[in-house]
């Protein structure tokens, strides 16, 4: 203790003052969080103080957060969905289980069906429910989840095709990488929702939720390929040379060699680029799709509610949500990272 | 057929299929164009404006035209990316020292700091700054004065300001020339040190300079000060910074610090640790031993992550279109694309212009990479 925060006078004044800044941070923060917050019920009259916390508004609109604007009577499909995708998932959290590549193949291709069908609807008896409708956390989850399902295959193509040995195909690949790695993701939806339609004949019109999710897709793959790239760059020659050596041709050795050691070395960059689309899905607010955050910027907006607690506890709540995802999930990459290490063998 | 034929044949397909593409592209979007009566061509840069933009660095009214309006939302663009670079650096830089200070306290609060805000989404904390912090404080009859010079309230924060424009060049010009004393200073003094050994206190010189000449000139040239008066509809006079831009500033820059904090943190535990043995060992002192021993080794592992950082931040000021602050996705793609309806030319304008400044950056971190990499090994 003492040499830790005592042992010189240096270290002691810094001590004092990090207790200092702890304090006059913390304590307006209790106060106004727990001991000056409303806590019963689910009313706006139920938080006379406009300046003061207000949970009942979330507790309100916990289901709008969570919904968006999908019909009430529909909702159990989206649980119904999420059990599927959960359950169906588990197998790729399993270090023992084997066959990951090819599950993820095969959900790749039944989800989409199947949450096309749940989601959507229009079939099957199931009511139609417009993607206009779709909002607050299952639209940043959806989004998340589709956006890395479809980047991922798509990035493994441009990184191949940027460290191939042929120049025309290299050139056009980093081209592309490039560009679409030095403009704002925001710039980019904006591109997707007015100018898309102009790009395509008449009649052919794209969703808007599509446009958006394809854009994302198209970043969201340059950087995923950044971080195979590293991983295939970290692959000792000898295993190409090995490949070589036994008469496999260049997809055997690519699918078969290479990037099956590439993609574990690649997975907590992969994980952090995830964590920053989960983050950058609150841009989606910004083209009027109603994500988490737009859901609680309207639902604070609207003129029952309205006051500066409201908000503040509208924000605070929304920060909570994220962070509890996004700080898992670099957990989980700090795991994966460590197992990856000990698979290898080395010490770090 | 050979392998290398057939593999040139490959390629010249793929450019052809991309050509073909990208023509495609093209015939329909024309036709769309035709079709909807929209133009596709630069005209419109040279029409008047007909609005008025909140801040800007040189002036601007609805009668300018909209390529002055481009100028003007470039420069609000570069000012705040420019802003937020500084501040996350400065907060970054003092959160990766306090990681690595051997006191438990100080680096479990920088910790506790980095683990809150990095997996806080930016859009989400400029929120909180600018419509929970900023848009709530007092109005202009009660603001917070400081000094008589410094005030804030909802309108933004009030600075004294050079009066004029000619003031204002006066002290844009001694800036600079500052900036560049300052920076042959340094140079003589790095020389002088490899030549006899001798130390000059270049920390302190700097920042007199830094301070020091602008002052000086602002003395020297007679330089009216203008500071911030409560007028009948609020404060004026001065320099204004618009909550919107104070809100980035703190929501960009605290986020990119938790990444910057990071960055310095594993650069300094990469260097080896006979490093700063063998400068205790020669008598150096802790602090020169950082300073002149592990600072020049670990800049050179910080730039290539550093620079990717700086461009997340440059292009997350595109954020700034959520809560209307005058830069360019805002005026060009808000605004100006709402006034003329050119969705095509507009667009490939604001995409071209962020790539190109991202380029820009990326050359320049490049460059001093460069500098500082060993030489002859």
């Amino acid at each position: 203790m003492r040499a830790n925060l005592f042992s010189t006078p240096l270290d002691t004044t810094l001590t004092l003052f990090a207790l200092g800044l702890a304090y006059v941070v913390l304590a307006p923060a209790i106060q106004w969080l727990i001991v000056d917050a409303h806590w019963r019920g689910t009313m706006p009259a139920d938080c006379p103080d406009k300046g003061a916390a207000c949970w009942p508004f979330i507790r309100a609109r916990w289901d709008q957060f969570i919904f968006g604007l999908y019909p009430q009577a529909e909702r159990w499909r989206i649980l119904l969905g999420a059990g599927i995708g959960i359950i169906a998932a588990l197998p790729l959290f399993m270090p023992r289980f084997r066959y990951k590549g090819w599950l993820m193949c095969l959900l790749f291709i039944l989800y989409a069906g199947i949450g096309k069908i749940l989601f959507v609807g229009g079939v099957f008896g199931l009511a139609y429910v417009d993607t206009g409708n779709w909002g607050g956390f299952f639209l940043t989850i959806v989004t998340a989840v589709f956006v890395l399902a479809t980047a991922l295959p798509l990035a493994v193509m441009l990184t191949l095709g940027r460290e191939s040995s042929l120049p025309l195909l290299r050139l056009c690949c980093s081209a592309w990488l490039e560009f679409w790695r030095s403009v704002p993701a925001l710039v980019v939806l904006f591109v997707a929702i007015i100018m898309f339609p102009l790009f395509m004949p008449p009649g052919l019109e794209v969703d808007k939720l599509l446009r958006a999710l394809l854009a994302l897709t198209i970043l969201m793959s340059c950087y995923l390929s950044e971080a195979l790239r590293g991983a295939l760059q970290a692959i000792p020659p000898g295993q190409y040379e090995a490949a070589d050596s036994l008469g496999m041709n260049y997809w055997q050795k690519t699918f078969l060699v290479i990037l099956p050691q590439a993609i574990p070395t690649a997975l907590p960059q992969i994980t952090s680029n995830f964590i920053g689309l989960f983050k950058e899905t609150t841009v989606l607010l910004i083209i009027g799709l109603y994500d988490l955050l737009g859901m609680v910027q309207s639902a604070a907006s609207d003129p029952v509610w309205l006051s500066p607690g409201v908000s503040a506890t509208g924000y605070l709540f929304a920060a909570l949500f994220y962070w509890v995802f996004c700080f898992g999930l670099s957990r989980y990459s700090a795991v994966l990272e460590r197992r990856a290490s000990r698979f290898r063998g080395k010490a770090i | 057929m050979n392998m290398s034929r057939r593999l040139l044949i490959y390629q010249l397909l793929l450019v052809a299929a991309v050509a073909a593409l990208a023509c495609l592209l093209f015939s329909v979007t024309q036709e769309n164009l035709a079709r909807l009566g929209v133009d596709s061509n630069f005209d419109f840069l040279f029409r008047r404006a007909g609005f008025e933009i909140g801040q800007s660095l040189i002036p601007f009214s609805a009668d300018d035209s909209i390529l002055r309006a481009f100028v003007v939302a470039l420069l609000n663009t570069l000012v705040l990316a420019m802003a937020a670079i500084v501040c996350a650096s400065m907060l970054g830089l003092a959160l990766g020292l306090a990681r690595l200070s051997g006191n438990w306290l100080l680096s479990r609060m920088a910790l506790t700091y980095v683990e809150i805000f990095r997996n806080v989404p930016a859009l989400l904390q400029i929120f909180f700054w600018y419509f929970v912090v900023l848009r709530t404080l007092p109005r202009s009859a009660h603001s917070t004065v400081l000094w008589d010079a410094l005030v804030l309230n909802n309108r933004g924060l009030f600075l004294p300001g050079p009066a004029d424009n000619a003031g204002a060049f006066v002290m844009a010009a001694a800036m600079l020339l500052a900036i560049g004393i300052a920076w042959a200073v340094g140079h003589w003094a790095s020389l002088r040190r490899y030549q006899t050994g001798r130390s000059f206190p270049v920390l302190s010189v700097t920042l007199s300079i830094l301070g020091g000449v602008p002052l000086l000139a602002a003395w020297g040239t007679g330089m009216q000060w203008e500071f911030p008066q409560a007028g009948r509809f609020g404060y004026g006079g001065g320099i204004v910074l618009l909550p919107e831009f104070l809100a980035l500033v703190c929501g960009l820059s605290m986020y990119n610090a938790t990444y910057i904090s990071e960055i310095v943190r594993s650069s300094f535990s990469a260097l080896p640790r006979g490093q700063l043995e063998a400068a205790e060992s020669l008598g150096l002192s802790r602090q020169v031993a950082v300073r002149l021993v592990l600072l020049p080794q670990a800049m050179r592992i910080m730039i290539p992550p550093l620079t990717t950082v700086y461009l997340n931040l440059f292009k997350s000021t595109s954020l700034a279109a959520a809560i209307a602050y005058p830069e360019v996705t805002s005026v060009f793609v808000g605004t100006v694309n709402n006034l003329v309806g050119q969705p095509v030319t507009i667009m490939a304008l604001t995409l071209v212009i962020y790539a190109f400044v991202s380029l820009c950056i990326a050359l320049c971190l490049n460059w001093y990479q460069r500098r500082l990499a060993l030489r002859g090994t």
